[in-house]
């Protein structure tokens, strides 16, 4: 029988390789004001939506955390990406264009950080994160089926970008690779910018919550 | 629970001189009519408000760190950028003044505490800073998007809540244009270590 393969340790130079992609796509965005582009034309089927994942037991200790990044940015992802491609059927009435490039440009930022979270996993040997292995996700999935009206994807977008900051700013205390603490670090003040706009777009006092980590999940919202 | 080590103290010092500096700078802009005053656009108004007092938070968040590590508690400003300060105070015109003057401080700010993140020892101190960089980013986002729409000259676009069928794309992205929260403007961690 051959031994079975250790985890490496997580490893910053397989990391950084993935880093550098990621601020490749930081560039573009910063260098334009635009709109990001649209979610797929009416008409176009959503992607599908997995619930489920890989291998159990795949994640202990510190890289259950990082598992965790990876989980909920990709929900967050998937959620603003669908409510993007909903407004765009026209499921919510009429959605105004600032709604629409706000769904659609923090959804796009949201899953680069599922990405980056899973490169990190990669990185240590572990298997990456599919789907959207939660056990807040079919709350928050019918909380966007039961929305009617931009105002309700506004409120799922500050509600949600406020729970996946709290969980990065959590990550930033719970890590000890250099690489993970860098990663939550950038992650984090990135999706309070989300929940800052989102706000201000539904027109909610411009506060920070006093504490930084209230609503935070943790490894136990894993279901892998 | 791990206690900051002494090689923390600069970092936690000159994130200190940051925090008096931006919070110095956002009481004077509240003096002014069109920053704090009845002629303030009400999202400026309320903007600066909050952010005094999450500044004073961070504030007392920051000097605890930096006694519990040892170190003397940083109250002066930060001396990179308060002559900065003082230069374009006396030139702040308006709302769009304001809100450019804050970002600057801001954006230093934000990225200095995200770099402090990765540097500092104590993983309660990194949550802590964490947090107060996270707040330093809502800020930027706002002002960010306020300073797109003061520049566009159309002032009612500035209100609470906002019209969101005359706001245009654009000021649904424009508070978030990094996938990272960038550091290159971070101050080094001596700029601002008691003098």
């Amino acid at each position: 029988m051959s031994p079975r393969p250790q985890p490496r340790p997580l490893s910053r130079r397989g990391f950084l390789v993935g880093l550098g992609a990621l601020a490749g796509a930081a560039g573009l965005a910063a260098c334009s004001n635009d709109a990001p582009p649209g979610p797929p034309a009416p008409g176009v089927p959503p992607s599908p939506t997995t619930t489920t994942s890989t291998a159990p037991a795949a994640y202990e200790g510190e890289v259950a955390w990082i598992a965790l990044g990876a989980a909920l940015s990709g929900l967050a992802g998937d959620l603003l990406g669908q409510a993007a491609t909903g407004a765009a059927q026209g499921r919510f009435g009429a959605v105004p264009g600032v709604v629409s490039a706000y769904l659609s440009g923090a959804a796009a930022q949201h899953v680069a950080h599922a990405e980056a979270w899973n490169r990190l996993l990669a990185a240590g040997g572990r298997p990456a994160v599919t789907g959207y292995p939660l056990t807040v996700e079919p709350a928050l999935r019918g909380r966007l089926d039961a929305a009617r009206a931009p105002i309700d994807l506004l409120g799922l977008a500050a509600d949600l970008t406020g729970t996946v900051a709290a969980t990065v700013t959590r990550i930033v205390g719970e890590v000890t690779d250099a690489s993970a603490v860098t990663l939550a670090a950038g992650v984090g003040p990135v999706v309070a910018m989300h929940g800052a706009t989102a706000d201000f777009l539904l027109g909610r006092p411009p506060t920070a919550p006093t504490d930084p980590v209230a609503g935070a999940l943790t490894p136990d919202a894993l279901t892998v | 629970m791990t206690a900051p080590a002494p090689a923390d103290v600069p970092i936690l010092q000159t994130a200190s001189s940051l925090v008096e500096l931006t919070l110095d700078t956002y009481v004077r802009l509240q003096r002014l009519a069109f920053g704090g005053g009845a002629s303030a656009p009400a999202p400026v108004r309320e903007l600066l408000a909050a952010a005094v007092a999450a500044l004073e938070r961070a504030r007392t968040d920051l000097a605890e760190a930096t006694r519990d590590a040892g170190g003397r508690v940083q109250t002066d400003p930060d001396p990179e950028y308060a002559p900065v300060v003082e230069q374009a105070l006396p030139t702040v015109r308006g709302p769009g003044d304001a809100v450019g003057l804050a970002l600057t401080l801001e954006d230093v700010l934000a990225q200095t505490l995200v770099s402090d993140v990765v540097e500092l020892s104590a993983p309660p101190v990194r949550t802590t800073v964490a947090g107060h960089a996270a707040a330093a980013a809502r800020r930027k986002a706002l002002l960010l998007t306020l300073q797109t729409l003061l520049a566009s000259g159309r002032t009612e676009l500035v209100a609470v809540p906002p019209d969101l069928l005359a706001l245009p794309p654009g000021a649904g992205t424009v508070g978030f244009p990094d996938v990272l929260f960038p550091t290159e403007k971070a101050s080094p961690p001596t700029e601002g270590t008691p003098r």
